[in-house]
């Protein structure tokens, strides 16, 4: 990027107009409508020019709505204690780079949407402007493990083709969409975009998949920097990963929820959804098999998304992992027990009802498959694993 | 003009020997009551008047002093009225000295003359220092467990001075003494399928290791649970009798037959507050819920509902089996060796629990479980998923295993704890478990194995062995603890609190 070093003398040229978009961004009550309407308008000078005065064109106003001589009030008070200079110098000792609409560093697959965002804030490579062949990986954050792996693989697989992936950085499936494009390594760069400004990590407990994230690829907001996680964000954040996607792959979805919202994002943009069919009594499956029954088409391998994108012909079907096959090194018992698990997760007493073992039988084959990698436990609740290496 | 009549009162759970004094003499007429009595047992003048008047008996206008010695140990409730009506009427000389020697009275009186009954009449009575007591006709089997003292019981003040003077035999109570209580415990056959939570009740009973259950609304939690109780062996003597102390000082009915055999089972409602379950309260001290379970099972519904500082105040009494509540007015030890069992869901939306399998958002769930400490939950030496049994297993008609034979294995189990010195498999300490639980090599590596990956605690490890050696004392083995055992005590084990999905390191 050409960003260079702000100067303490008054700024210029690209610089300047950097630092008034971003100090706009940052206003208070400020969407992606109101934005645009100004930049439309005056662009960035004139926009901050009209701000610090308190002197709205009516077009804005219109657009902010009846509330317009209270927003205007705030953002005069606001303009009066910061500079647009300051602004650029924290974003600037962040990391974080700035883009308009149509310039350089912004996504071209966002620069003729319907709603696009009229700023971009980044950390990382600049990933997303490059126009690469690119997938979403969206679901549900209360996945199972069933979920977990396959975005795993999913994320994995297109990484070593060469496919942008991209995703929310959420808990759940989001989670271990970039978990598998990291495990791909040397593959494309993993593409997150979150709904908090680029110094706020939500959530928490993602922290350091965040830092991964921004070492190795790119981490979008239209949010500027000290901005918490808001109801009202999320599902603008998810427009925007539907719009960078060439085609949307849902793994596990409820009935409702955010996946859904991208997914209805995603069709008005006439972007391809490929769905991944769940068992039909998982909750976390409901709203996946859903649409799929909706029309979408199933997505049962890294393949079909590939055919998807037009980048491998639709001849050879390569299984999705050997579920079938039995496992290796398991001794007549054991393999009785993973049968009886079968792929849903199953708490110990139904398995003991299934199998008709005693709870000590039981409990050493287990144990015995725990340590072996064949299934996992969360809550009691015991599942088998496909042995991808899900984290 | 002077009487000295023996008497006791309560404190905690066992009985303290009072003397009540009483002085006549003249001046003006007056009647004053010292050595720390509260207001119920203050208020006590005005019942001994009246049922002295009432019965006939003479009043004298004098000046009145009665001492309750000794005088630094508060006096509470009206077990005092009885020795006080009998004080006065020796001090003027209604009732010869000789004739209540050796005799110490416990009752309250009616204004009519009549005796009532009084709370904890069995630690009162243990508590007297006298041969023989009189007490209430409703006392009389309480009183009558002690058994080493001769014990009349009295209807009202009359018979009570005609006895004493010798006019009268004493009078024989109209409430006999029944044989056995006959309570019975719901049978563990009604409870079809189910395998693992049966199972973890067996374990429990056996080893006493608290108990929790994690399942959604109507799996038949509290189905199982109520059936442990039938579980647990009766209690013996000395056990019955403490139990039997402290249901009386609560001032609840003990069973016909007095003692207290079969092994209490206490649910308190989850809106209970933290004295109402560790004991305590203002004025009089009353045993909690977890002292009232005391030798049997203290249930706790909706574990996520109760108030997490009323929880937490659980954490002592169940580490140290006894309760010390303190107040101003003095402090009071209870016992309270409970074996704790507990149910909850695994989210307020009552779903499953399972991954993906419910409706709330993980942030609902997460604040939901929390209510729920990790240092209790690590009391809890089993705990597991109750899952609703499928229809099938409900009507297939083939009864579970009944009460009556899985108690015969516990019964059989617990004589193998009883030889190592302790009540319980729960009772070893990590010292006499490095003896009496020894570890096969790969066991030992296995557990290594589940303490470098942080599944388990220091603690969690010995109470791991401690759980292995009671299902190995139920399946009769001896010997080392192998893989199996170890791995079993861990399936039994679960983390129902841990955040479900991938994360990245």
């Amino acid at each position: 990027m050409s960003d260079s070093p702000v100067s303490d003398g008054p700024i210029e040229g690209d610089v300047a107009e950097r630092a008034f978009l971003a100090a706009l961004a940052g206003l208070p009550a400020m969407g992606p409508a109101r934005l645009r309407a100004l930049l439309d308008l005056l662009g960035p000078a004139g926009s901050w020019k009209a701000v610090s005065s308190g002197r709205l064109p009516r077009e804005v106003q219109a657009v902010i709505g009846p509330r317009a001589a209270s927003v205007a009030t705030s953002w005069v008070e606001v303009a009066r204690t910061c500079t647009p200079e300051a602004v650029l110098a924290e974003l600037h000792s962040a990391g974080v780079t700035v883009a308009r609409r149509g310039e350089h560093g912004y996504p071209p697959a966002l620069v003729d949407d319907p709603d696009p965002p009229e700023v971009l804030f980044s950390v990382g490579r600049p990933v997303v402007s490059e126009n690469g062949p690119t997938v979403a990986i969206v679901g549900t954050r209360r996945c199972t493990r069933y979920g977990t792996e396959v975005a795993v693989e999913f994320g994995r697989g297109l990484s070593e083709a060469g496919v942008v992936v991209v995703s929310g950085l959420a808990s759940g499936i989001d989670t271990a969409g970039h978990a598998g494009v990291l495990a791909a390594g040397g593959g494309s760069p993993p593409v997150a975009v979150v709904a908090t400004g680029l110094d706020i990590v939500y959530p928490v407990q993602n922290r350091t998949l965040w830092r991964r994230i921004a070492d190795a690829g790119q981490i979008i907001s239209e949010f500027p920097l000290g901005v918490g996680p808001a109801r009202w964000r999320f599902p603008a954040r998810n427009r925007i990963i539907a719009a960078l996607a060439d085609v949307l792959v849902v793994v596990e979805s409820h009935l409702e929820g955010g996946s859904m919202h991208t997914v209805t994002a995603a069709l008005e943009r006439d972007r391809p959804v490929l769905v991944v069919p769940g068992p039909i009594r998982s909750p976390a499956s409901e709203g996946a098999n859903r649409l799929l029954s909706d029309g979408a088409a199933p997505a049962c391998s890294v393949d079909d998304i590939l055919c998807a994108l037009n980048l491998v012909c639709p001849e050879p079907v390569s299984p999705v992992a050997d579920h079938g096959a039995p496992p290796v090194v398991v001794d007549p018992a054991d393999l009785g027990v993973l049968e009886a698990l079968g792929w849903e997760p199953t708490t110990l007493d139904g398995l003991a009802t299934r199998t008709r073992l005693s709870p000590v039988q039981l409990g050493s084959v287990v144990g015995r498959l725990q340590r072996a990698g064949l299934i996992s436990e969360e809550r009691g609740f015991l599942q088998r694993c496909s042995g991808s290496g899900a984290p | 003009m002077l009487a000295s009549i023996n008497s006791a009162t309560l404190l905690g759970v066992g009985g303290h020997p009072v003397r009540v004094e009483v002085h006549v003499a003249n001046g003006l007429p007056a009647f004053g009551v010292v050595g720390l009595p509260d207001a119920s047992c203050r208020e006590a003048r005005d019942r001994v008047r009246a049922a002295l008047v009432s019965s006939g008996l003479t009043w004298p206008s004098q000046r009145i002093t009665v001492n309750l010695a000794p005088t630094g140990v508060p006096k509470a409730g009206a077990v005092l009225d009885l020795a006080m009506a009998v004080g006065l009427l020796v001090a003027c000389g209604e009732l010869e000295p000789e004739s209540v020697d050796g005799l110490a009275f416990l009752g309250e009186l009616g204004l009519d003359g009549s005796i009532r009954s009084v709370a904890g009449a069995l630690p009162l009575v243990d508590a007297v220092e006298a041969d023989g007591v009189v007490v209430a006709h409703e006392n009389l089997l309480e009183a009558s467990l002690v058994g080493e003292r001769r014990v009349h019981s009295v209807g009202d003040l009359r018979s009570l001075v005609r006895a004493l003077r010798g006019d009268d035999e004493w009078p024989t109570s109209p409430h006999p003494a029944e044989a056995d209580e006959v309570i019975q415990h719901p049978d563990l056959s009604d409870v079809r399928g189910q395998p693992i939570p049966r199972f973890a009740l067996e374990v429990a009973a056996t080893g006493g290791h608290h108990l929790l259950m994690i399942g959604p609304p109507g799996a038949g939690k509290s189905m199982l649970a109520r059936r442990l109780p039938g579980l647990l062996p009766r209690l013996d003597g000395s056990d019955a009798l403490q139990v039997a102390r402290i249901r009386s000082a609560a001032g609840e009915d003990l069973p016909p037959g007095g003692l207290v055999r079969r092994p209490p089972w206490r649910a308190p409602h989850h809106g209970a507050s933290a004295a109402a379950l560790v004991g305590g309260g203002s004025g009089t001290m009353r045993p909690g819920e977890i002292s009232l379970a005391h030798g049997g099972v203290l249930f706790l519904d909706e574990l996520g509902e109760f108030a997490p500082k009323v929880l937490n105040t659980l954490r002592q009494p169940l580490e140290e089996g006894t309760v010390r509540v303190s107040r101003v007015t003095g402090s009071t030890e209870y016992p309270a060796r409970v074996l704790m069992v507990a149910a909850m869901n695994p989210c307020p939306c009552g779903g499953s629990g399972a991954p993906g399998g419910c409706r709330c958002p993980e942030s609902v769930r997460a604040r939901y479980v929390r209510r729920v400490s990790g240092p209790l939950l690590d009391r809890f030496d089993l705990r597991v998923d109750v899952r609703r049994p499928d229809p099938g297993e409900l009507l297939d008609g083939n009864p579970g295993e009944s009460t009556e034979r899985v108690l015969d294995r516990v019964t059989t189990a617990r004589q193998r704890a009883v030889d190592r010195g302790v009540r319980a498999n729960s009772d070893l300490s990590p010292s006499d478990l490095d003896a009496e639980a020894v570890l096969e090599p790969a066991a030992v590596s296995l557990l290594e194995g589940a303490l470098h990956a942080g599944r388990l605690s220091a603690r969690g490890l010995h109470r791991v062995r401690a759980v292995a050696l009671t299902i190995s004392d139920l399946r009769g083995d001896e010997g080392r603890l192998g893989v199996d055992l170890i791995d079993t005590a861990l399936s039994l084990r679960i983390d129902p609190f841990s955040p479900v999905g991938p994360s990245v390191r």
